[in-house]
Formats: C-alpha cells, sequence, structure tokens
C-alpha cells in the first residue's frame, strides 16, 4: 500500500478509535427509563433543605424529605406528615406535636423530636446562613437567636460555642458553654472586635468570637479566650422537646398558617450523624445523604437530571405509587417544550408565550393544558423619592390611564387575569380590594392638577425590566397607553437578571417592573413587603398607618379581625399607589393525560408523592378537571 | 523543541495570571452579585453569607485569597451549585464536551473533505455550485439557526432523533452536527482550494499520462498534498468547538461547560466561571501550542524559536 494512502488510512482510524472510544466511555451505560420524567426547569442550587430557596429546589426536597406537616396538593391544606396530629392552645401560640413510632430515615434509624430540634437550631443558626430563615422567626426568640451577637442583650442567658481544631468536620458544634451575659466590650470600632464576658458558673469569663483558623493559629488577647460564637441559649427558644416523640413550639404571635410553614421544604428535618460525619456540603451528595422522604435520590448528574426511587423506608411507602423519577435540569424553555412534545417528559411547567397562545387555540382543544390563576402578580414599582413620581396625583394619573385588558388578552397568552390589586384572589377569608380601573378622564385631569396639563413638562421617566422578549412587549404596550392617555413620553431599559435586581435594590430606576410569587396563602407574604424599612420595599414609599396595620394583624389571633386589618392595609397601598398592580399571573403546565394525581391550586405546586400514571383511563385526569380555586 | 516547549509555559503561566486578573476584576464590576434575588434577603442573612464566602473582605484582599487558591490548584466551592467544588463540575462537563466535541469534529472532516474532493474534481459543474453554495450558507448561518432548523427537519417532521438530553448515543448527533456544520463548510472550502492547486500540478498530470485511473488519481496521488492546509486548520477548529459549544448545549440541553459557563455567568458564580475561563484558556493556549509544534513535524522548513 502506498504510503500517502497508508496515512489517509490511519488517520481515518485513529479518528474511528477516538469516535468508538468515547462512545464506550460514555454511553456504555444507557439508563432504564424513569416511571415518570418531567423538567425542573434549572438546576437546584443544593439537597440541603435549610440553605435553598426556589421551585426546582421545592420540588426534589418535598420528594426526598418530609415536615411535620405536608401540604394537600390539592387543597394546600397542612395534612399530618412527620408528625400524627397535634393540639394548639387557645391562645394560638402553642403547638404541641406527636410524631409517628413507624417513621425512619433513609437509614433504617427512627426519625424523633430531636431530629426536629437539632434541624430547626441548625437551621436559625447564623452559621448555616439560611436564605429563608425569616420563615422560623415566628418561632419565639428564634429571630434574635438567629442574629447571634447582635440579638443580644446584657442579661441574656446565652450559649458560648468553643473553637473546633481546624481539621473538624464543619458540621460540627464547639463544645457549648451556658452563662449569663454580663457587659460587652468594644475594643476597636469594627464589630467583630467585641468582647463578650459570661458568667458561667459564677466566674466571669471574657469571650471573643473568631473563626478556627485563627483560634487555632493565633493566641487570644490577655485575660480573653477564644470562642466560635455567642448565641442566645437555644433553650430560650420556643423549642422544646417534651419525650422522643413529641415536640412543643411557642411562638411570638398567633400565626395562622404556621401548619403550613411547617410543611415548607426549608424547614425539613436533616440527619444529624449523616450531617456531621460527612461536612457540608459532602452530606448532600447522593451516595451520603441521609433523608426521610418519599423517595431517595438514587444519582445526580450536574445540569442533566435527577433520579429519584422510591424509598423503602418510607412510613407511608404503600401509597407511593411512582417508583422511578427523572427530574431534568433544562434551562430553555423551547428546549423543555421540544422534550414535552416528543413525549421525553410527562411535565412542563413553562412553555413560551406564543407558543402557548398557538396551543391554547388549537381545535379541538388540548386535554394536557389547563392554565390556573396562582398567588402571584405581576406589578409595577414606582419610585417614590423621585420627581414627579413622589406626588400622589401623578401616581394616580399614571394607574388610571392603564388599561390592563389590552394586556392581558392581546399579549399574555394563558389567561392572565387584570390586577387591580396586589393581593391576588383565592385566599380564603381575604376580599381583595380594588384600585379604580382605566379612567383617562380622571388621568388626565389629576396630571393637569399636578402640574403637567397634557403632560407638558413631564420629564422624560423610564420604565425598566428585566431582559425578555414579553416584559418588553407589555412596557412597550404600556408606553404607549400612557403616550395616548396621558400625552407623556416615557422610554424603555431593558438589564440583565442581576444587573436588574441590583438597580431595583439600590433605587436606580423611575419605574421597575416586579413579580411577586407568594410563598404560602396569607395575604401578609405580599402585604409586608411594603412595611417601612422591608428589604423588599424598593419604592421610597412608607406610611405610619399601614406599618401600624400590618402589625397589628401579626398580632391579632381572631381571623376575621385579622384580614379585616390587611384589608384596610391594601386599601391604603392602592390609594396610595407605590405600585401599579397590571395582572395576576397563572400556571403554565403542560401535564400529559396519562398522569394522574396532579391538581391545579393556588400556589402551582404540585408534590411528586402524589403523583401515578394511568395510561387506560378515558376520563380527564385531575389536571384538566381542577380549576384553581379562585 | 525543549526550549520552545520551556517558553511556551512560561508564557502560559504569564497569559493565565492576566486572564485571572481581568476575569476576576471584570466579574466584580459588573452590577449584581451571587446572593441577589428577587426576594431581597434579609440583612443579616446576606452578611453572614457574604462573610463564608469573603465577600465582606476588600476587593484586593480577595485577589490575594483567589489567586492564592488557584495557584494551589483549588478552584473552590461553587456559589450556585453549592454541593460541587468547581473541579467536580469540570470533571462532569469536561467529557461530555470532548465527546460532543469529537464527534463534531469527525463530522466536519468527513463531510468538509468530501464535499471540498467532489467540488474539486468537478469544478464549475453543478455539483460544485451546489456543494459551494452550501458551504457558504454553512459559513454564514450560526449554528443555532441550524439547530433550529435540524430540530424541525429531524425531530417534528420525520422523527428520527430525539429532541434533546443526554446519555444515549442518538441524543449525539444532531448537537455534533449542528456544532460541527459550520467547521464542515470550512473545511470544503480549505480542502476544495488547496485540491485544484495540487490537481493541476505536474506530478498529477504525469500520473494521469501513465494511465492512472481518476479515482486513484485523486485519492492516492492528490489528497495528501491538499490535506496539509486542512491539518493546520484543525488546531483553531478544536479549540473553537471545544469552547464554542455554549449555544448548542442549551439549545439541547447537554450539561456540558458550555450550559455550566452560560449559567454561571447569567447566575454571577464567580467561582465557577472563574474555574471555566481559566480552563478554556488553558484549552486555546494548549491547542495553538500543538498545533505550532504539529508544523515543525509536518514541514521541516519551520524552525521553532
Amino acid at each position: 500500500m502506498p504510503s500517502n494512502s497508508r496515512n489517509l488510512t490511519a488517520s481515518i482510524l485513529v479518528l474511528a478509535i477516538l469516535a468508538g472510544a468515547t462512545k464506550a466511555l460514555f454511553f456504555n451505560t444507557s439508563l432504564p427509563p424513569a416511571d415518570f420524567t418531567f423538567v425542573n426547569e434549572t438546576e437546584i442550587k443544593s439537597l440541603d433543605p435549610a440553605i435553598v430557596t426556589g421551585h426546582p429546589e421545592n420540588r426534589i426536597i418535598n420528594a426526598v424529605f418530609e415536615g411535620l406537616t405536608k401540604l394537600h396538593p390539592e387543597t394546600l391544606e397542612p395534612i399530618p406528615g412527620l408528625a400524627k396530629n397535634w393540639e394548639v392552645s387557645d391562645d394560638l401560640l402553642t403547638y404541641t406535636f406527636h410524631l409517628r413510632e413507624e417513621a425512619r430515615w433513609s437509614d433504617g434509624t427512627p426519625v424523633t423530636a430531636h431530629d426536629i430540634h437539632y434541624s430547626m437550631r441548625r437551621f436559625l443558626g447564623p452559621r448555616t446562613a439560611a436564605e429563608y430563615a425569616y420563615q422560623a422567626w415566628y418561632i419565639k426568640n428564634a429571630h434574635n437567636y438567629s442574629l447571634g451577637a447582635k440579638g443580644l442583650q446584657v442579661g441574656d442567658a446565652v450559649e458560648v460555642e468553643l473553637n473546633l481544631p481546624i481539621e473538624a468536620t464543619n458540621t460540627r458544634r464547639g463544645k457549648i458553654l451556658r452563662g449569663k451575659l454580663l457587659s460587652v466590650e468594644q475594643e476597636k470600632k469594627s464589630s467583630d472586635q467585641r468582647v463578650f464576658v459570661v458568667e458561667i458558673d459564677g466566674k466571669s469569663i471574657h469571650y471573643q468570637p473568631t473563626d478556627d483558623e485563627s483560634a487555632a493559629q493565633n493566641d487570644p488577647p490577655k485575660n480573653t479566650h477564644w470562642c466560635r460564637q455567642i448565641l442566645l441559649d437555644f433553650r430560650q427558644v420556643g423549642i422544646k422537646v417534651l419525650d422522643p416523640l413529641t415536640l412543643r413550639i411557642t411562638l411570638e404571635n398567633p400565626t395562622p398558617y404556621f401548619l403550613d410553614l411547617m410543611g415548607f421544604y426549608p424547614l425539613f428535618p436533616v440527619n444529624q450523624k449523616c450531617v456531621e460525619t460527612h461536612g457540608s456540603p459532602q452530606w448532600a451528595k447522593p451516595e451520603n445523604i441521609v433523608t426521610n422522604g418519599p423517595y431517595r435520590v438514587e444519582f445526580r448528574r450536574i445540569r442533566d437530571r435527577i433520579r429519584l426511587r422510591k424509598s423503602d423506608t418510607y412510613w407511608n411507602r404503600d401509597t407511593i405509587q411512582l417508583n422511578v423519577i427523572d427530574a431534568l435540569s433544562v434551562d430553555a424553555v423551547t428546549t423543555s417544550l421540544n422534550m414535552y412534545m416528543t413525549g421525553i417528559a410527562d411535565w412542563v411547567t413553562e412553555a413560551p408565550g406564543p407558543t402557548l397562545r398557538i396551543l391554547r387555540n388549537q381545535q379541538p382543544p388540548r386535554n394536557d393544558l389547563n392554565p390556573s390563576p396562582f398567588l402571584s402578580t405581576y406589578f409595577y414599582l414606582l419610585n417614590t423619592t423621585r420627581k414627579p413620581l413622589d406626588d400622589i396625583r401623578v401616581r394616580r394619573a399614571l394607574a388610571l390611564a392603564l388599561d390592563r385588558e389590552e394586556i392581558t388578552s392581546k399579549i399574555l397568552a394563558a389567561g392572565e387575569v387584570p390586577a387591580l390589586g396586589l393581593v391576588p384572589p383565592g385566599i380564603t377569608g381575604y376580599h381583595p380590594q380594588q384600585t379604580t380601573a382605566n379612567d383617562p378622564e380622571e388621568a388626565r385631569r389629576l396630571l393637569a392638577e399636578a402640574g403637567y396639563p397634557e403632560g407638558k413638562g413631564f420629564p422624560r421617566l423610564d420604565i425598566l425590566y428585566n431582559t425578555h422578549e414579553m416584559h418588553q412587549t407589555i412596557a412597550e404596550v404600556i408606553r404607549k397607553q400612557w403616550q395616548r392617555e396621558l400625552g407623556i413620553s416615557i422610554s424603555t431599559r431593558n438589564e440583565e437578571w442581576a444587573t436588574f435586581l441590583a438597580s431595583q435594590r439600590q433605587m436606580q430606576y423611575n419605574i421597575s417592573r416586579r413579580g411577586w410569587i407568594g410563598d404560602y396563602a396569607d395575604p401578609n407574604t405580599f402585604l409586608d413587603m411594603f412595611v417601612t424599612g422591608s428589604e423588599q420595599n424598593s419604592t421610597g414609599w412608607n406610611n405610619a398607618e399601614y406599618d401600624r396595620l400590618i402589625a397589628a394583624a401579626g398580632k391579632e389571633s381572631n381571623e376575621k379581625a385579622r384580614m379585616e386589618f390587611f384589608q384596610q392595609a391594601e386599601k391604603i397601598l392602592l390609594d396610595e399607589l407605590p405600585i401599579l398592580p397590571i395582572y395576576f399571573y397563572t400556571s403554565k403546565n403542560l401535564v400529559k393525560p396519562y398522569v394522574r394525581g396532579f391538581y391545579n391550586n393556588v400556589q402551582d405546586f404540585h408534590p411528586l408523592w402524589a403523583l401515578w400514571i394511568d395510561r387506560d383511563s378515558d376520563e380527564p385526569n385531575e389536571f384538566m378537571s381542577t380549576k384553581g380555586q379562585p | 523543541m525543549i526550549p520552545f516547549c520551556f517558553k511556551r509555559l512560561l508564557w502560559m503561566l504569564l497569559t493565565l495570571w492576566v486572564v485571572f486578573t481581568l476575569s476576576f476584576f471584570l466579574m466584580r464590576a459588573v452590577p449584581g452579585g451571587p446572593f441577589d434575588s428577587e426576594r431581597v434577603l434579609e440583612p443579616e442573612i446576606e452578611r453572614l453569607l457574604k462573610k463564608r464566602y469573603n465577600l465582606d473582605k476588600s476587593l484586593f484582599e480577595q485577589y490575594r485569597i483567589e489567586l492564592g487558591n488557584y495557584a494551589r490548584g483549588d478552584f473552590g466551592h461553587s456559589f450556585k451549585l453549592t454541593d460541587y467544588t468547581v473541579n467536580e463540575v469540570i470533571a462532569q462537563g469536561l467529557p461530555i464536551s470532548v465527546t460532543l466535541g469529537t464527534f463534531a469534529l469527525v463530522f466536519a472532516l468527513v463531510l468538509g473533505l468530501l464535499a471540498g474532493i467532489v467540488s474539486a474534481v468537478s469544478r464549475g459543474g453543478w455539483a460544485d455550485f451546489t456543494l459551494m453554495l452550501i458551504a457558504t450558507t454553512g459559513v454564514a448561518l450560526p449554528n443555532f439557526v441550524i439547530a433550529g432548523i435540524c430540530i424541525i427537519l429531524f425531530v417534528f417532521m420525520i422523527p428520527i432523533f430525539p429532541a434533546a438530553g443526554w446519555g444515549n448515543f442518538d441524543q449525539l448527533i444532531l448537537p455534533a452536527f449542528c456544532l460541527g456544520a459550520p467547521y464542515a463548510a470550512y473545511v470544503a472550502r480549505i480542502a476544495r482550494t488547496s485540491m485544484l492547486d495540487v490537481l493541476s500540478q505536474d506530478h498529477i498530470r504525469t500520473a494521469r499520462a501513465k494511465g492512472v485511473g481518476p479515482v486513484r488519481v485523486v485519492v492516492v496521488h492528490a489528497l495528501r498534498g491538499a490535506m496539509l492546509p486542512v491539518v493546520s486548520f484543525l488546531g483553531p477548529a478544536v479549540a473553537g468547538i471545544l469552547t464554542g459549544s455554549l449555544v448548542v448545549e442549551q439549545v439541547f440541553a447537554i450539561p456540558g461547560m458550555g450550559s455550566h459557563f452560560v449559567q454561571a455567568a447569567i447566575a454571577r458564580d464567580y467561582t465557577l466561571a472563574m474555574g471555566l475561563v481559566m480552563l478554556y484558556t488553558v484549552l486555546l493556549f494548549s491547542m495553538n501550542w500543538i498545533v505550532d509544534l504539529s508544523y515543525s513535524v509536518l514541514d521541516p522548513r519551520v524552525k521553532l524559536n
């Protein structure tokens, strides 16, 4: 064979071998298919319930862990989970939970009240840095415990955690000494340099918090001891273990949705032994993690899938019908729709807007699409610290000149409802308040009164939104509506997500979009964001009466009176209009007709443990036959 | 050759340091941070999070710590995929991107060479015209447009390939083709030009005059010479394919480095984004290095210095 053609053959051979090798390397284990596959949007941040937020995490954590209560898949009522029953005191401040004897961790050990106690302490502990920690601040003294040294006052009972060697597992706690805080000495101006004088067993000892590394390397200042942290004595926090199967939780204020919060995933228990043996974040690896939920994590491939398999230690395993579930991580919405359409996925949570419109108008109507409202609002924030938005008449004029119908019927595709208030309909016992709908005549009058007749002299404001086709279209339509009705010219400005959030937070905007999804079915999750000093209130607006009403609602134990307070508060908000409500979102799930146990509900929450597959039934599944409550 | 490699290594370290420094400060100059979310964090919780990730320290102090970690080979934990270290994310993502890239390269070479040879041989004919039209279009079209067309054609109209995902061999074909297509077009044009060049040379005419058949002339006598420019294009092509799979990986939901990189940038995952930038730098640099080395092997006239 001539040399040149031998070279060619050789190079083709090399390529073929390379291709074959990669094929053998990465495709030799073809996965057996799952019973149920769904697109879980983006890759989850962690399997550690305490540190995550967000819907994708919610779906997975709810499948692999279980809290004291869990939420009913249709009504979202808290139903027994780890706790088989509970008693609530008459003042609604004390909850006594009775745990199930048969509840087990995936390593076979029983789940006890100590596990809940441990997990709650870990969740609240400052070193865990749980983003959702404030959801447990309803528990007595939990807020002060969470704040670490900042939550302490002289005279408090405190716990001093001593340093551990650097090589100790990072999730272990140092030795705990309990005593009374006598005084705090400020060494330098920096807050980390404080020395705490604590009385322990009759002796007063000086402690200075520092991290383990510097404690190991440096000697403490004279007459001072190092410690890891000083916290409120956890025994002051309203969580008591009465016996291994009984737990008592005491609250600061009556909190009607407290049982719902116990079914909220960040407060789910974790296994102390597992966490402390492996350390963070290794304990949350599929090969290490110990869970107590209906499913266990079989494996995790980053940005590919999480495979869940039915747990054989779960107390209620006989009711769990799906054996293997795949949660795919797909970031592109069009791609996930393609996967649904070609049968790779049985459930996708969203379809791109324009496609959704086509799907909704198909004849005969599709049997796998049933948009339904849930607790979430799309609105604009007005920066009330800037002229002319500091003038209430201008804000009202802008609101009155809006034609929300045009947006919901011509632009949005999933049957979204125009919003005249902040709190969406669908919360039991609450009557949503409404601002006046479209009234251009009045809007022009108000604007003239504010000194801008027919929009003359009105500064050129801009609408800020995060880069997204739908937000852009809405902003453009609103810009045109204001131009048409008020004669003012507004521009639009888009920013990429993280930049947009930073601008909003620093109030570097005139008008900005925001979407808000309720964490629990209560008006508080929407209304407390506009109290003075709230981190979420980036409008500069505040109102003493509003603050009073929200605070009063928090302390009120009579449900009717409580809702009354919220309604009055929302009315103030809608009179003063630091926000312009635009529409209430609807869910956009596409669910195959053979998927059963999937209900529309007001939180767009669909626990995996409630699902099953039935390919023989001709009847419409629960998803198509349920409407959301509103 | 040894001093050459040594020099290149020094240059690479210098480049890495410059890229690291630039990326570090650019990333932090962009507004927004890893802990920004629609729900603003309680200030105490945010303070604790920042402390844990050293973000409470001065920018220069952070830079010093990070650089020190990198010098020790510790890329740290991902900010947004907190269960994983950056090394673990790369360990899972790199083989996937390499597999995808290898197949894309195979597509690029096989299709490109075939098209180039055929159009060179039938120069001026309809085959030449059609193939070069396709090649020009292939160079001009971005790969996500090709991906869209391929999905409509081969997923929905003629359902022979899965829409997206990773794990089975058939899931690899479409993305590899879309990723390789622009490079196939380049290869076709390069192969055609060099083939035409070689076919007009004396030794080919001699071979023909001696009665060698047309297939044998092309495959045996002309191809070797025509391959050289194609081989020199392989270096940039490999680097381009490995670092250019961002969009294709997103469209086909492939958990490779491209997906990680895009999401890390969007979510301000400083550590993961930095790790991937450094990895891409090393890949690009070593590809160029290998090309330079291969020149000296293929062509004795090239001196390394």
